[in-house]
């Protein structure tokens, strides 16, 4: 699969049939269903860009949800109207202020700034491994929330941002959501992903035969936070809303669920897990409510994960990719599992 | 600034310290023979303190028993928790157990939430624990020496334990190498139940003193003062229950300097500097101040 | 203490209430009134407030349903959708109210930012929602018309305070601590100062925490080496209060300490104890050491009811919420969101447990009474209540 023609030609169907069905949804679904299938598309986008860090180069990372909080607040902030920000944040310097950036510029920026944080905060915190770099990242979740609340000039404080455009819609969700999944796909079928799999399963090993160690896995860090920060623009711009809780550790923990529940390393494990995880939290919401027991929606699905992991611990697909995109494509191709 | 505003905040530090330390030898021990983070230990600690309002509010226990109940509960929960949780998928990626942790963990805060709600609920104390002694040029509460006390003496009989009973080396050989433990005849799986046990025993008994101090628990209290324990253990060098203790004071010292020394602006970012300080010590000593260097840390 | 078993049979009946309420009921022919309930149930520190507010609207529903309903017989359904303390959850929660087939109204939310998640699809379906607890008052300008207010806005009762503490205390130099991480604090700490050095007070001391401290040693040792301070002003959630309190005065502090409403909750007398919980003055919603009236009968209903006492004002507020929305509905006599919500903005004296609502002119934040609550021998005395000018 190197031939570029013959890669978008493997997406394109599934692509073109996937862009159909999404126009049918938005004329017969009611609000309330377009916006859970949006959120559906922009869990899919964190897990499976989760999945580069956590999944392909094996760094156990909990902080996308401090990446979603920086990338959808720099998005907020340059999506929102010149009046309304001159008036509300005081302290943005006037070069931000003065401007109203288009969506798609903004989103990216918003990404870019989220990988670099990443980079920044990667290069001291890549050094720690396994549980070390878990707690970490944990940490900079509180850290990031933490000036969230507590620079008011530039991000409202506690209040948050709200009343931003509601301009995210179907079409930009599962649009991120294709190109995330281009990518992770080519990554992880190049030269770079080979690289980050290797140092997945023998640091020492890869390192020796000339693998640039670190710079992979800042690499990979900054690759999952910038598709963080963009879901995190699109996030808020759905929700119309961005505050410094919005992205809680509970997040980052349902998205770690997701990854491993597809199995690490599995772009359409993690996939499948983000859509089927997103949509029994909603189906299970009615039973609870109308039990009234608030709360046993999430034992449920924790105890579904205790489960899964004891009877299933390498998750759905391992690494490995199912059949289903080739069947999809009906270009069924062998060798396209990694080993 | 006067010294005895400097030794006032000294001592805030040490009694939060104090609390730190006792959750995080838990976190030491479990990490130390699962090499498991466990996620759940902060709502054990919170266990820990209903058990002690249940014994002492409501059942109306003298308070030696109300501490023995509470060390039971602990004790109890966290064997269960192991037996549940943990105990079935041993072998498997150290990712597993650790995501395992946070669901026991959500299931444990939703249940109490379900039944017992999140409102905080008052924790009320003898009142010669609240008396005021005279120390120096400044005044401390009975409570706050009992908890410093109290979690020193904890540590000493458990550090004695390990160090000298014939369980405490078995626990120690098994935190060295699972297979070769289990070849010398150690049954493993006892040692890791008890190495559960202990650890939720003494966080639960840190949820009794929290509850004492501040006067006021809610089953979502563990969550930020568990991985402030972490960050302790981690700063001590986990695994060590003396480096736990250790980091536990530490970090209540320097996260109580950080707010009295600094100007005020900067109070709220004490959750932030604590974890950036636990980034900062990983990356200086990233076995923490006594912890040993024998693995690499994949 | 029963709490435990209370806790429980409240669950219980709460599960079978709301089965009751989303079964369509055996004798029930007439259409029901549909009103949604948006609050944060579980996960976090918002549901100590949103739990009684909640409570407290299931009982109005319930006495007015069990008096008869409103519009000849009909009776009013709640549907509640739990929040999670999650905005995300918020805002779906509020698309999925608002497709519900013949909503009239939301009601929930005692936090402004969650508010605002919430408050704008109402505004766009054109639905009134109204909030129980949520203070700022420039919420009905962020979101639009269809925006309602129950409690005062924390202007109102910042500057009550300020002034009580200026004039009527005597107070010139004060200290504020303020929960940085909550919308309402910050808010109330602003207004405060604003009032307070515009009489000529001055504030001698800033300090700020966030919601899930629980330690404030460090903050009480800078509070006692700080000279010429006069008072304590506690921007502070009910979660807090009760600590703050107790670790001001453990310390031996005996300077008065202020407050908001946040301080209403039976935290501030338990926690610190008969001896130590004195001195302190916060204000309330006007039903706080009121003993007859409306007052008096909502205690004793929702004692009965769930077995405890109400936790806090935000119990009141949620049945006043329940209320208003009832009195409007019935003032309009439909079901139409537009008739309700202009019926709402028409209030002129909806007389709640917390005081008489009335919205002024164009304005959706209700003019309502501040009662200013003293603490002391291990009870709530009612000092005395300001109106503000309207």
């Amino acid at each position: 699969m190197s031939a570029p023609a013959a890669f978008l030609l493997r997406f394109a169907l599934p692509v073109g049939i996937g862009a159909a069905l999404l126009y049918a949804a938005t004329l017969s679904l009611d609000p309330y269903s377009l916006t859970i299938l949006q959120f559906v598309g922009i869990n899919v986008i964190l897990a499976v860009s989760l999945n580069i860090t956590n999944g392909f180069t094996g760094l156990f990372s909990l902080g996308h949800p401090a990446f979603m909080t920086i990338g959808g607040y720099v998005t907020a902030i340059l999506t929102m109207p010149a009046t309304r920000k001159t008036a509300m944040l005081r302290d943005l310097p006037s070069i931000l202020a003065a401007h109203e950036w288009p969506f798609a510029a903004s989103l990216t920026a918003g990404g870019l700034v989220a990988a670099l944080a990443a980079v920044i905060v990667g290069i001291p915190v890549l050094r720690l491994r396994g549980h070390y770099l878990a707690v970490a990242t944990l940490g900079l979740i509180f850290i990031v929330q933490s000036f969230a609340v507590n620079l008011p000039g530039i991000t409202r404080g506690a209040l948050g941002l709200a009343g931003l455009p509601p301009v995210t819609n179907v079409w930009w969700v599962y649009l991120v959501l294709v190109l995330t999944l281009l990518t992770c796909w080519r990554v992880k079928h190049s030269s770079l992903g080979r690289t980050m799999l290797a140092i997945r399963e023998n640091e020492l090993a890869a390192a020796s035969l000339g693998v640039k160690v670190a710079r992979t896995r800042v690499l990979s860090f900054a690759l999952g936070a910038f598709f963080a920060g963009v879901a995190g623009g699109l996030w808020a711009h759905l929700v119309t809303l961005i505050a410094p809780g919005s992205f809680s550790i509970l997040l980052g923990f349902q998205l770690i669920v997701m990854v491993v529940l597809g199995g690490t390393g599995s772009i359409a494990g993690a996939a499948i897990a983000a859509v089927v995880l997103t949509l029994s939290t909603e189906w299970l919401r009615p039973i609870e409510e109308a039990a009234g027991l608030f709360g046993a929606s999430q034992i449920i699905v924790a105890v579904g994960v205790i489960l899964v992991l004891i009877f299933r611990p390498s998750g759905l697909f391992g690494t490995a990719e199912p059949n289903v995109f080739g069947a999809f494509a009906r270009r069924r191709r062998h060798a396209q599992s990694t080993p | 600034m006067t010294g005895a505003y400097l030794l006032s905040q000294i001592v805030n530090g040490l009694v939060l310290g104090a609390m730190y330390a006792l959750i995080a030898i838990g976190f030491s021990m479990i990490y130390g023979i699962v090499r498991l983070i466990n996620f759940a230990h902060g709502d054990i600690f919170a266990v820990g303190a209903f058990a002690a309002l249940g014994s002492i509010a409501i059942a109306a226990l003298p308070f030696p028993l109300a501490v023995l109940v509470v060390l039971l509960a602990g004790a109890l929960v966290g064997l269960l928790v192991e037996r549940a949780a943990f105990r079935p998928m041993r072998g498997a990626p150290q990712v597993t157990g650790f995501i395992a942790s946070l669901a026991v963990a959500i299931i444990l805060e939703n249940l109490a939430v379900m039944t017992i709600t999140a409102q905080p609920r008052t924790f009320a104390i003898p009142a010669w624990l609240g008396a005021l002694v005279p120390l120096g040029s400044i005044s401390v509460r009975v409570v706050d020496i009992a908890i410093i006390v109290l979690a020193l003496v904890l540590t000493a009989a458990l550090v004695g334990f390990v160090r000298f009973t014939r369980t405490g080396m078995a626990m120690r050989a098994t935190a060295e190498n699972y297979g070769v433990a289990r070849l010398m005849g150690i049954n493993i799986d006892r040692m890791i139940a008890l190495a559960f046990a202990i650890g939720s025993a003494l966080a639960a008994v840190a949820g009794l003193m929290w509850g004492a101090k501040y006067g006021q628990i809610s089953p979502l209290m563990g969550t930020v003062p568990g991985l402030k324990a972490f960050v302790a253990a981690v700063i001590g060098g986990v695994g060590s229950i003396s480096g736990a203790v250790l980091g536990g004071f530490v970090l209540g010292l320097a996260e109580v300097l950080f707010v009295g020394l600094l100007p005020s602006e900067f109070s709220a970012f004490r959750n932030a500097f604590v974890f950036a300080a636990l980034i900062l010590v990983l990356l200086v000593m990233p076995n923490g101040l006594i912890g040993k260097s024998t693995e690499t840390r994949a | 203490m029963r709490n435990w078993i209370s806790g429980l049979a409240a669950v219980a009946a709460a599960g079978l209430l709301s089965t009751a309420f989303i079964l369509p009921g055996a004798a029930q022919d007439k259409e029901p009134i549909n009103v949604a309930a948006l609050y944060n149930l579980t996960s976090g520190g918002l549901s100590s407030l949103d739990a009684p507010s909640f409570n407290g609207m299931k009982l109005k529903a319930k006495m007015i349903n069990d008096a008869g309903g409103i519009l000849g017989g009909r009776k009013i359904e709640i549907t509640a959708i739990d929040t999670k303390n999650d905005t995300r959850e918020t805002a779906t929660a509020a698309q999925r109210a608002v497709a519900i087939k013949g909503l009239v109204a939301g009601i929930g939310q005692s936090d402004s930012t969650f508010a605002l998640a919430a408050a704008p699809l109402f505004q766009s379906a054109g639905i009134p929602f109204v909030t129980s607890g949520a203070t700022s008052p420039d919420l009905p300008d962020m979101v639009g018309d269809q925006m309602f207010l129950v409690p005062f806005g924390d202007d109102v009762q910042a500057h009550a305070m300020a002034e009580y503490a200026y004039n009527t205390l005597g107070l010139r130099n004060v200290a504020i601590w303020t929960d940085n991480a909550m919308d309402y604090t910050t808010g109330l700490t602003r207004y405060f100062t604003e009032r307070f050095t515009q009489l000529g007070g001055k504030v001698a001391l800033e300090d700020v925490y966030m919601t899930t401290d629980q330690d404030f040693s460090a903050l009480v040792s800078r509070l006692q080496s700080t000279t010429g301070v006069d008072a304590v002003f506690a921007s502070s959630g009910p979660d807090t209060a009760g600590i703050i309190v107790k670790q001001i005065r453990e310390a031996g502090i005996t300077l008065p300490i202020l407050a908001g409403d946040g301080f209403d909750t039976d935290l501030v007398l338990s926690v610190p104890g008969e001896a130590l919980a004195k001195d302190v003055y916060f204000t309330t919603h006007a039903y706080a050491g009121i003993e007859t009236g409306p007052a008096q009968e909502f205690r004793a209903a929702y004692q009965a009811e769930y077995n405890t006492a109400p936790e806090n004002a935000f119990a009141a507020l949620g049945y006043d919420a329940m209320g208003l929305v009832a009195d409007a509905i019935t003032r309009a006599g439909s079901t139409e969101p537009a008739a309700v919500s202009k019926a709402l903005a028409e209030t002129k004296a909806y007389e709640g447990v917390t005081g008489t609502v009335a919205f002024p002119e164009g304005k959706r934040v209700p003019n309502k009474p501040v009662a200013i609550i003293k603490v002391g021998g291990g009870k709530m005395n009612f000092e005395t209540t300001v109106t503000p000018k309207g």
